[in-house]
């Protein structure tokens, strides 16, 4: 027997999961993507060098500006252009700001229903309406500093190859500055709150994440040495869903907050790298339910890094000066950290500087199989004891947690 | 006090841009609330309790037949239905790629068979009549609000008429495509973004799909020429966002 539950709601995107039932056991859990493809891959295939970003950003509203940076690491690298550090550090700003964006989202309008038991964050605001205002100021302050590095809050086309369009000014950095400040209280709150959520969903064993705090140069993982993604993630195609499951050295692995703090602590900074220890028995468990709470964490790193960032830029001052650009025939991966885990662009340019191959993989392609062994152990745990009501919210809390984007998921796959 | 309409948020295949941008209304969105009662919004909410809509939002291009039919349950159930987005109006980028759906299979999953049943993606406005077209990639929050407004109040929404150009002289934003020779489709291009790409000192890239009517697409083309960008770059371009054109 299949049980074939409603779509998901309150993620990213359209999926949905299925149960399969044999001797009143459950056998197996399919989680099905059911967003149609979308052919990014052909899409830039062709194209000039420069207009790629701007189209990659259009896989994901969420997290577009991991997208555009991804893409253009990856088409530096093919060029062998090297940035400054004004551009390094403005750009790890944007991706601070949707780090803000996406987890302020994520955990005070999708998550935090589930703690007060609404269907939703509107009708959670008529008796919470305090925390659902504080949730929005913080994810306004993320689009901020997306609108000013990105170029708009979705889908601007700021970031270049070499650099920017328009570079932030004085007063733009100093709003940074003071926001992300006045702002840290609010963070700290939410650690609290999102502590209180218990374990479910399975536990990871392995994680993997980018060899940098939220960009690299290559991968690393609870095991020995960095490396490139070619080298320990093999991807295979589905028959039941638009997307493709992916698999380090062979066994299901976790990207995303939770990885990051498990595999990165020693970056975070003085006050995330505080509540990092206080709860890391807990997060060592590797249940997937906590990423959750190291989303709230990493809130704070956040804010506490975009501070740190715009006094690095205030007291160096703004060049403004892009980097030139030699197109040539090249090959280039760009490794980001989304909000919601590894992203992988990888561009093969050819001599006249047009996309000759690409090769995009998202994080919530990556956490596919751990997604789908999480749900199978929660409706091993509910079956029988539960009715479907409770169950269909067990498993949509269980694929919440990893904060899936299915709109990114459908074009993860090759040429 | 008067009923509150019903509002429906249909998603169908895309970047999510279109549902997260209402979300992005933050304290307009409880003003919208004032009006409207959410009916269906997976994004957001996870109650779906509606079987008819007075204003149904849709979001995507149809990709799928399960977009078909969430198209279709839209239409069938509601009063007034906007083609929210490029995706919805002009088929946006993922419309663009001109292969049959099972080459386009073939070549991006290396099999053609078609067990999820993936259509060729094309705009909502291809499949059924909408009495409200609102494109952009994302479109601009406000211009929802105020249709949403506009509608709540019995007055038909106002489409805009004008280029994304002349957003750019209201601003006074330095012409990107004379002084910087970069290839900017303002000049026919819809406007309502406030010319945000120029803002950022580039090139208009055509999101919003090419103003009807007035612009000059042939002019654009010899502009272009002129400035050096060889044939299939231009046609790429226009083509990029709008290879749908209502």
């Amino acid at each position: 027997m299949i049980i074939e539950l409603r779509e998901f709601t309150r993620v990213e995107g359209n999926g949905k999961a299925e149960i399969v039932i044999e001797d009143g056991e459950v056998k197996d859990v399919r989680l099905k993507i059911v967003e149609g493809p979308r052919f990014f891959e052909l899409l830039t295939l062709g194209r000039h060098y420069y207009d790629v970003p701007d189209l990659e950003a259009r896989i994901c509203a969420i997290c577009y500006l991991s997208h555009s940076v991804a893409s253009v690491l990856g088409i530096e690298r093919a060029f062998g252009v090297e940035v400054p550090e004004e551009i390094a550090l403005l750009r790890e700003l944007g991706l601070i700001g949707e780090l803000i964006e996406s987890h302020a989202l994520h955990l005070y309008l999708l998550v935090a229903p589930d703690v007060f038991g609404y269907p939703d964050a509107i009708r959670m605001a008529t008796k919470h309406g305090e925390l659902v205002k504080e949730g929005i100021t913080i994810k306004a302050f993320g689009n901020r500093i997306r609108e000013l590095i990105g170029g708009r809050e979705i889908h601007g086309i700021n970031v270049k190859p070499g650099g920017f369009g328009r570079y932030p000014t004085v007063e733009e950095l100093e709003m940074i500055e003071k926001e992300s400040e006045a702002l840290l209280r609010l963070a700290k709150r939410a650690v609290r709150l999102f502590a209180s959520l218990g374990p479910y969903g399975a536990q990871a064993t392995h994680f993997v994440a980018t060899d940098g705090y939220l960009w690299g140069e290559k991968l690393i993982s609870d095991e020995e040495g960095s490396f490139h993604y070619t080298e320990r993630i093999e991807e295979r195609s589905l028959i039941y869903s638009f997307t493709k499951q992916s698999r380090y050295n062979g066994e299901a692995f976790l990207v995303g907050s939770l990885a990051r703090l498990l595999l990165k602590s020693e970056m975070l900074t003085p006050t995330a790298g505080r509540l990092f220890e206080e709860h890391r028995e807990k997060l060592a468990t590797g249940y997937v339910s906590y990423n959750n709470l190291a989303q709230a964490i990493e809130l704070v790193y956040a804010l506490e890094r975009a501070n740190e960032i715009a006094k690095t830029l205030l007291d160096r001052g703004i060049e403004g000066e892009n980097v030139p650009v030699e197109p040539g025939e090249g090959e280039g991966i760009g490794y980001v950290e989304a909000p919601r885990g590894v992203l992988v662009h990888h561009y093969r340019i050819d001599a006249n500087g047009k996309v000759a191959y690409s090769n995009i993989i998202t994080p919530t392609a990556l956490n596919h199989v751990m997604m789908e062994a999480s749900l199978l152990e929660e409706a091993r745990r509910l079956h029988g004891k539960a009715d479907d009501r409770a169950m269909v919210q067990r498993l949509e809390e269980t694929v919440r947690a990893f904060d899936p984007c299915i709109s990114c998921s459908v074009h993860i796959v090759r040429l | 006090m008067m009923d509150k309409l019903k509002l429906g948020v249909f998603e169908l295949t895309d970047c999510g841009g279109c549902a997260l941008n209402i979300l992005f209304l933050y304290e307009k969105l409880f003003d919208l609330l004032e009006f409207y009662e959410i009916e269906e919004f997976h994004m957001a909410t996870s109650l779906s309790e509606g079987s008819h809509y007075d204003v149904a939002l849709v979001t995507g291009t149809v990709s799928t037949r399960r977009d078909l039919n969430l198209l279709k349950k839209a239409r069938n159930h509601s009063e007034y239905l906007i083609a929210l987005g490029t995706c919805a109006t002009h088929g946006s980028v993922q419309g663009s790629v001109e292969l049959p759906i099972r080459e386009k299979l073939k070549a991006v999953y290396g099999d053609e068979s078609n067990p999820m049943h993936a259509l060729d993606p094309k705009p909502v406005v291809e499949h059924v009549a909408v009495d409200f077209a609102l494109p952009g990639c994302p479109y601009d929050k406000e211009e929802v609000f105020q249709a949403l407004i506009d509608i709540a109040k019995g007055v038909e929404p106002v489409k805009k008429d004008y280029p994304v150009c002349l957003e750019c002289k209201l601003n006074e934003y330095e012409c990107v495509l004379v002084k910087k020779e970069l290839p900017c489709l303002g000049p026919i291009t819809y406007g309502g973004c406030n010319a945000a790409c120029v803002r950022s000192g580039l090139g208009c890239i055509g999101c919003r799909g090419p103003l009807p009517g007035e612009a000059n697409p042939a002019s654009e083309y010899e502009i272009l020429k002129d400035k050096g960008y060889d044939d299939e770059y231009i046609v790429r371009k226009f083509k990029t966002f709008a290879r749908w054109e209502p």
